[in-house]
C-alpha cells in the first residue's frame, strides 16, 4: 500500500514535469499543426542554461539563497529557451509555412539533432550528465501510512505546484486575453484571422515563446529534482511530453496537463507493477499512446477532425 | 537587383577577369616559391609543387575551371550564363574549402599559399575570381536548359549511355580514392575530397546546363533495360578500379545495405507519403532473425539455415511487423502516424536491449554470426579467380549490388503500376484517392509491408556482414539517417535514395577529422535541404518539374484552386 | 416509369446539434440530369457527401439500382457512383493521364504480385487502361495534354480533368459539385455541352450549381435545397417560377431580416452564428439573381 502511494506521488511529480513540457507541444501543434520535435531539446537547453546561470552569472554569495538563486536560474533558463525558440521559428519553420507537411517535421528533427549536439559539444563537460546544484530548500516530508512510510521532497511539491499553477495561468490567458483570443483565432483559420487584423506571425511567435518559457522552467525544475542534467533527456522527455499532449488531445491545455500526469503515473506504476519493471516502462507508455491514437485519435479532450470535401 | 544592374555592363570583362584570376590562383604557389627561389613551407607535402604545369589535385581543379570559364566566354555557346554560373559556384567551393583548410589546418596543401601557409593568398584570389564569375553570370539572363533530341539511332544512344555510365564509375572510384581513406594516415583526406566534390559539382552543373545530363537521363528512360544492365555491370566493375581495396569494398557494402533499406523506406515515405521514424527497426528485425538462424553460439535456434532461406524468413518476419506497425494507419493520420512509428522503433530498441524472448542477446548482442559461405568460398575472404586476386569483402559487395538492384526493380515496378499510382494518389490527397475507389487502408498497410520486407532482407545481409548484431545499431538516429538519405537524394526517386545513402555514409568516412561534428552537420543539412532544396538532389521526375522553377518557399497547391479569369479563351472550347 | 438508378430516401444528417439535412428525398433516373440548387450552406455538399459515403447519414438510406450503398467512399465508387469536388482535388503532381489512371484503379485487377513482376497480362491491362485514359482525356477535350502535370493545367482544364478522372471509374451516376464555378461564359457553355455528352454515354448526372441560369438550361429535373430541406422539385420551368424559390434566394425584406437577427442575438451563441451566416449568404446569392433578372 505504501509502495503504491509512494509510486502515485512519484508519478504525479514526473507528470507535473511532463505536463509543463507538453503545454508547449500542444500549443504549437494547435496553432500551426507542427510536431515541434525540437521542443524536448528546448527543455534540455533550458536546464543547461539555468545551470550556466548558476555557475557563471550568479554571484557566489547568493548561491545558497534559494529565493534569489532559483528565480534567477528560472529566468535564465526560460530566457535562453525563448530566444532559441524565436530563432527556430523565424529561420527554420516560418519559411516552410506553405511547404508540404513533411518538410517542417523533418526540419524539426534536424533542429533537434543540432541542439542536442551543440550542447554536447560545447557545454563544458556535457558529454556526460552534469551535476546540478540543490538550490531549493532541501527537505523531505515523511508520512507513516498503513504498512510503511512515504516521502515527499520539497522540490517534488514545487514541481507539482508550478505545473498546475502554470497551466491555470496559461488557460486563463488564452481564454481571457486579447492575444489569447488571437491565438485561438489563428489556430482555427489563419487567413480569416489575418483579415480580422490579427498578425498571425506575431501570434505564432508568441505561442512558441510561451511554450519555450514553460519548457525552460521545466528544465530548472528537472535539474533541482533529479540533481543532474544530461543531453539525452531532451529526446526522452520530449517523447513523453508529446505522448501526453496526444493523449490529452492536441490543442487542449487541460488535456496536456491531465495527459502529463497520466503518463507520469503510467511510467512509475508500470515500472513497479508490470512485468519487465522499469526496463519496459517506456514500452507501456507507447502501447498506451498507440491504443489512444487508434481508438480515440483526437485524444481525451481533443475535437474530432472532420473530413473535408 | 541593384548589384545586378551595376554589374551588367561589365559582365563580359568581369567573367574574363574571373577566369584569368582563377588560372593565376592555380599557378600562384609556383610563382611564389619557384620564381622567388624561396624555401618550401615545411608542412607542404604535395609533390609537383615546383612544376608550373604538372599541377594536381585541387590546383588542377582551379586551373580547369578557370580555363573552362575563359573558353565559354569566348566560344559561341547559347547557355553561357548558366554554364558560367555553375563553374563559378564550383570554383567558389574549391577555393573556400582550400582557403579554410590552409587557414585552419596549416599549409599542407600548398598550392594556394603565401609563406608557410599563414595566409591563403591564392585561395583568396580564387574566391575573388569565383565571386566575379558568379556575379557576372547572374547579372545576365539565366538561359533555359536546351532540350536535346533523344530520338537518335539506337547505337548512338547505347554508346552515349555506356560512355556516361563508365564515366560515372570512374568518377565514383576517383571520389572514393580522393585523398585516400582518411583518418590518421592522411590528414588531408577531408579537404582533398571536399575540393574534388566542389569541382565535380561545378562540372556536372555545367554539363547539366548544356542539357547533357537531361539528354542522358531521357536516353536511359528510352532504353531502360540496356541502362539497367550497363549500370549493373559498371557497379560490378568497381572492384577492378582504383577503389578496389578491402576498405572500400567493405564501406561500399555498408552503403549498399543502407541504400537498399533507404529504397524500402522510400516506398513508404516517398511514394505513399507516410512518415516512418522507426524504420530502422525492420532492418534490426531482419538482422536478428537471420542471426538466430545462423548457427552463431548465442543464437536462440540451435540449427543453421542456408543464408537464402534465413534471409527469406527474415524478410517475411520483418514484413509481418511492417503490416502490424502500419495497421494504425487505418485510423491514424499524418503526423500522428509518425509518432506511432517512432514509438514502435523505441519499443523495438527497448525490447532488443532487454533480450526479449532470448532472441536479441540484450547488451551482449549476438556475436559471431558466421560469414556467408557459398560453395566453400567464405564471403569475408579475398576471392581468387585464376591469377586475379580480388580484395576481401568483394563478394559481399557483389551480393549487395545484386540486392540493391533487386530492390530497385521492386521499387520501379511497383511505382509504375496500379498500386504505385494508388500510393502516390494517397500521398497527394487521401480523401480524393478514396473517392476514386482506392482502399486507402489496404494500400497503406501494403506500403509498410513491402518497405519492411525489403529492410528485413537487407538486415539479413547486414547480420552476416557485420558478424555482431547488437540493439544499438538500430537507434532512433539511424532511422533519421535513413530518412535523411531518402530526402537528401529526393523523395520517390531511386537514384536519389542510393546517392543519399552513399553521401551520408561516405562523407563521415572521408571527414574523420570532423567526426565530432558529424551529427550536428547532419542536422544542419536536414534543415538546409528542407529550406533550399526540398525536392532533393535527384528529384523524382514529377517533382522535378513541379519544383524546378520555384523559390525556396514553395507554392501551396491551394493557390491553383483560385478561380482564374483568364484561362485562355481559345483552349476553353471543348474540342467536339 | 423505370426504377430509379439512384434514390435517396429520408436522408438526414445531424452534426452535434446542427441539422444539416432533414429528410431529403431524391430520385435519379437513367439518362437524367438532375440539378441541385440552393443558397450557400443549404446542405448541398453535405448531401453529396452522404451520397458518396464520405458521411454516414444520421437517418435514411441511399440506394443504387435498388441496393443500399455502403458508407465507404471507395466502395461507393466501386459500386458506380463517381464525383468531382467543389474545390478541385486533383493529384497535383501527377500527370493528367496518371490522374485518370488513378480513376481506373478500381476497374483494374493487377494485385501486388503482378505489379511486382510486370508480366504479359499486367502489360496488357496497363496498355488497355492507358488507351481508355487517353480516350477519356480526348472526350473531355484535353487531347495532347496527357503528359502535363495536373497542377500546371489552367483552371478550366483542371475541372475537365476531374470529370475525366471520375468517368474513368465507369460510373452509372456522376455527381458534379459546382462544375462551372469560376468559369467564364465560353467555358461554362463548353461544360454544358460536355455534361450533355456524358448523358449520351448513358450516365445519370447530378449537378450542384449556384448559376441558376446554367442549371435551368441544363437539367431535366431540379431540386431546391434550403436550410437542409427539399423545398421544391420538378422540371426547370416549374421550379423557376415558384414563389418559394424566389423567396429562398432573395430572402425576406431587409427590415424583417434585421428584426430576426436582433431577436436571435439574445439567444444562444451557436444559433446566433447560424442565423448570421444564412443572412450573409442570402445577400451574397441575391446579386447574381438580380443580374440575371436584368438580362431577361
Amino acid at each position: 500500500m505504501a509502495t503504491l502511494l509512494q509510486q502515485l506521488i512519484n508519478g504525479l511529480v514526473l507528470g507535473g514535469l511532463i505536463a509543463l513540457i507538453a503545454l508547449g507541444y500542444t500549443m504549437v501543434y494547435g496553432i500551426i499543426q507542427l510536431i515541434n520535435f525540437a521542443h524536448g531539446e528546448v527543455f534540455m537547453v533550458g536546464g543547461f542554461a539555468s545551470l550556466a546561470t548558476y555557475s557563471y552569472v550568479l554571484p557566489d554569495g547568493l548561491k545558497s539563497d534559494w529565493w534569489f538563486a532559483l528565480p534567477l536560474m528560472a529566468i535564465g533558463g526560460a530566457l535562453v529557451a525563448v530566444i532559441l525558440a524565436v530563432i527556430m521559428e523565424r529561420f527554420a519553420y516560418r519559411p516552410l509555412r506553405n511547404a508540404p507537411r513533411l518538410a517542417p517535421l523533418i526540419t524539426a528533427l534536424g533542429v533537434s539533432v543540432i541542439l542536442k549536439e551543440a550542447v554536447r559539444l560545447w557545454y563544458p563537460g556535457a558529454t556526460a550528465p552534469v551535476p546540478f546544484p540543490r538550490v531549493f530548500v532541501n527537505k523531505t516530508f515523511t508520512f507513516e501510512v498503513f504498512d510503511g512510510s512515504i516521502t515527499i521532497g520539497s522540490t517534488a511539491i514545487l514541481m507539482i505546484v508550478v505545473s498546475i499553477v502554470g497551466a491555470i495561468i496559461l488557460q486563463t490567458y488564452i481564454t481571457r486575453s486579447r492575444m489569447g483570443r488571437a491565438m485561438r483565432a489563428t489556430a482555427q483559420d489563419p487567413d480569416t484571422a489575418r483579415l480580422m487584423g490579427v498578425n498571425p506571425n506575431r501570434t505564432i511567435v508568441l505561442t512558441f515563446v510561451i511554450g519555450a518559457a514553460l519548457a525552460g522552467i521545466a528544465g530548472v525544475l528537472y535539474g533541482i529534482q533529479i540533481t543532474n542534467v544530461d543531453t539525452e533527456v531532451g529526446f526522452l522527455y520530449g517523447i513523453f511530453a508529446f505522448t501526453a499532449a496526444v493523449l490529452g488531445g492536441v490543442g487542449s491545455i487541460k488535456g496536456a496537463v491531465i495527459g502529463g500526469f497520466a503518463i507520469g503515473l503510467v511510467k512509475t506504476l508500470s515500472g513497479q507493477y508490470l512485468p519487465g519493471g522499469t526496463q519496459y516502462d517506456l514500452v507501456w507508455i507507447f502501447v498506451i499512446l498507440i491504443a489512444v491514437l487508434v481508438f480515440r485519435p483526437q485524444g481525451l479532450f481533443g475535437e474530432p477532425e472532420r473530413v473535408r470535401a | 537587383m541593384t548589384i545586378k544592374d551595376a554589374v551588367r555592363p561589365f559582365a563580359r570583362p568581369l567573367v574574363i577577369v574571373g577566369g584569368v584570376l582563377a588560372i593565376i590562383a592555380a599557378l600562384l604557389p609556383w610563382a611564389t616559391f619557384t620564381l622567388n627561389e624561396g624555401p618550401y613551407p615545411d608542412k607542404a607535402t604535395l609533390q609537383f609543387f615546383d612544376a608550373p604545369f604538372a599541377v594536381s589535385g585541387f590546383r588542377l581543379h582551379t586551373l580547369i575551371l578557370g580555363v573552362a570559364v575563359l573558353i565559354v566566354a569566348f566560344a559561341p555557346i547559347p547557355v553561357r550564363n548558366r554554364i558560367q554560373r555553375a563553374l563559378g559556384w564550383g570554383l567558389l567551393a574549391v577555393s573556400v574549402v582550400n582557403t579554410l583548410f590552409i587557414l585552419f589546418g596549416g599549409g599542407g596543401l600548398g598550392a594556394v599559399t603565401a609563406i608557410d601557409g599563414a595566409f591563403a593568398f591564392g585561395g583568396v584570389v580564387g574566391i575573388i575570381a569565383a565571386v566575379a564569375i558568379i556575379l557576372a553570370a547572374n547579372s545576365g539572363v539565366i538561359e533555359p536548359i536546351p532540350h536535346w533530341n533523344n530520338k537518335v539511332p539506337t547505337l548512338v544512344a547505347y554508346a552515349a549511355l555506356v560512355v556516361s555510365f563508365v564515366a560515372l564509375l570512374l568518377l565514383v572510384a576517383m571520389m572514393l580514392n580522393a585523398g585516400g581513406q582518411g583518418g590518421v594516415g592522411n590528414p588531408y583526406a577531408g579537404p582533398i575530397f571536399l575540393s574534388l566534390l566542389g569541382f565535380l559539382a561545378g562540372v556536372l552543373g555545367a554539363l547539366h546546363g548544356i542539357g547533357l545530363t537531361g539528354w542522358i537521363s531521357r536516353l536511359s528512360d528510352d532504353h531502360k533495360w540496356f541502362s539497367v544492365i550497363v549500370l549493373l555491370l559498371c557497379a560490378l566493375a568497381l572492384p577492378f578500379t582504383e577503389a578496389g581495396t578491402d576498405y572500400w569494398m567493405t564501406t561500399a557494402a555498408n552503403i549498399g545495405v543502407y541504400a537498399a533499406t533507404a529504397i524500402g523506406l522510400n516506398i513508404v515515405v516517398g511514394l505513399a507519403g507516410l512518415l516512418d521514424l522507426g524504420y530502422v527497426a525492420f532492418l534490426g528485425i531482419g538482422a536478428f532473425v537471420a542471426a538466430n538462424f545462423s548457427g552463431a553460439a548465442a543464437a536462440k535456434m540451435g540449427f543453421e539455415l542456408p543464408f537464402v532461406v534465413a534471409a527469406i524468413i527474415a524478410a517475411i518476419v520483418a514484413g509481418i511487423f511492417g503490416a502490424i506497425v502500419g495497421s494504425p494507419t487505418l485510423r491514424v493520420r499524418g503526423d500522428y502516424l509518425a509518432i506511432v512509428t517512432l514509438a514502435f522503433g523505441e519499443i523495438f530498441k527497448k525490447s532488443a536491449q532487454n533480450d526479449i524472448g532470448g532472441f536479441t542477446g540484450g547488451a551482449n548482442a549476438i556475436p559471431g554470426v558466421p560469414p556467408i559461405n557459398w560453395f566453400g568460398q567464405s564471403f569475408d575472404k579475398p576471392l581468387t579467380i585464376g591469377s586475379l586476386e580480388l580484395p576481401s569483402g568483394v563478394l559481399y559487395y557483389v551480393l549487395i549490388i545484386v540486392l540493391v538492384a533487386l530492390v530497385m526493380v521492386v521499387f520501379a515496378n511497383l511505382k509504375n503500376s496500379r498500386i504505385g499510382r494508388a500510393w502516390i494518389a494517397i500521398r497527394e490527397d487521401e480523401d480524393a484517392a478514396r473517392a476514386m475507389g482506392i482502399k486507402t487502408g489496404q494500400a497503406k498497410i501494403l506500403a509498410f509491408l513491402i518497405g519492411a520486407t525489403l529492410a528485413g532482407l537487407a538486415g539479413a545481409v547486414f547480420a552476416h556482414k557485420t558478424s555482431t548484431v547488437a540493439y544499438d545499431s538500430f537507434q532512433f538516429i539511424e532511422s533519421v539517417t535513413l530518412l535523411a538519405a531518402v530526402i537528401l537524394g529526393g523523395m520517390g526517386s531511386i537514384p536519389g535514395a542510393v546517392l543519399g545513402a552513399a553521401l551520408l555514409l561516405v562523407l563521415p568516412e572521408k571527414l574523420r577529422e570532423f567526426s565530432d561534428y558529424r551529427l550536428i552537420l547532419f542536422g544542419l543539412a536536414l534543415v538546409l535541404i528542407m529550406r533550399f532544396r526540398p525536392q532533393g538532389l535527384v528529384p523524382d521526375k514529377h517533382r522535378r518539374a513541379e519544383l524546378a522553377n520555384e523559390g525556396a518557399e514553395g507554392v501551396p497547391i491551394d493557390e491553383l484552386n483560385v478561380p482564374d479569369d483568364t484561362p485562355g479563351g481559345a483552349k476553353a472550347e471543348v474540342a467536339r | 416509369m423505370t426504377a430509379p438508378v439512384l434514390s435517396a430516401t429520408d436522408v438526414s444528417m445531424i452534426f452535434g446539434g446542427l441539422t444539416a439535412l432533414k429528410d431529403v428525398n431524391i430520385e435519379l433516373h437513367e439518362g437524367q440530369i438532375l440539378g441541385l440548387i440552393g443558397p450557400n450552406g443549404a446542405g448541398k455538399t453535405t448531401f453529396f457527401n452522404c451520397l458518396t459515403g464520405l458521411y454516414t447519414p444520421t437517418r435514411g438510406t441511399v440506394k443504387l439500382h435498388g441496393r443500399t450503398l455502403p458508407s465507404d467512399p471507395a466502395a461507393v465508387t466501386v459500386a458506380g457512383v463517381a464525383r468531382t469536388f467543389q474545390n478541385i482535388r486533383l493529384f497535383p503532381s501527377m500527370t493528367a493521364l496518371e490522374n485518370v489512371l488513378v480513376g481506373r484503379h478500381s476497374r483494374m485487377k493487377q494485385g501486388p504480385v503482378a505489379s511486382l513482376f510486370h508480366g504479359p497480362a499486367f502489360k496488357k491491362g496497363e496498355a488497355a487502361a492507358k488507351a481508355r485514359g487517353l480516350e477519356l482525356l480526348d472526350f473531355v477535350g484535353l487531347s495532347g495534354l496527357d503528359d502535363e502535370l495536373a497542377r500546371n493545367l489552367p483552371y478550366g482544364d483542371q475541372r475537365r480533368l476531374e470529370i475525366a478522372r471520375a468517368l474513368a471509374t465507369d460510373p452509372s451516376v456522376l455527381l458534379l459539385d459546382e462544375p462551372t464555378a469560376g468559369m467564364n461564359p465560353q467555358e461554362t457553355e463548353a461544360a454544358r455541352q460536355l455534361i450533355f455528352a456524358i448523358r449520351e454515354l448513358g450516365i445519370a448526372v447530378v449537378v450542384i450549381e449556384h448559376d441558376t441560369k446554367f442549371i435551368f438550361s441544363l437539367c431535366d429535373h431540379v431540386s431546391v435545397l434550403v436550410q437542409g430541406q427539399l423545398l421544391v422539385e420538378g422540371p426547370p420551368e416549374v421550379v423557376r417560377g415558384d414563389p418559394r424559390v424566389i423567396e429562398a434566394y432573395l430572402g425576406k425584406p431587409p427590415e424583417e431580416v434585421q428584426a430576426e437577427v436582433r431577436q436571435y442575438a439574445e439567444e444562444s451563441p451557436a444559433e446566433r452564428t447560424q442565423v448570421i451566416e444564412t443572412v450573409s449568404e442570402r445577400t451574397q446569392v441575391m446579386k447574381p439573381i438580380r443580374e440575371e433578372g436584368g438580362q431577361q
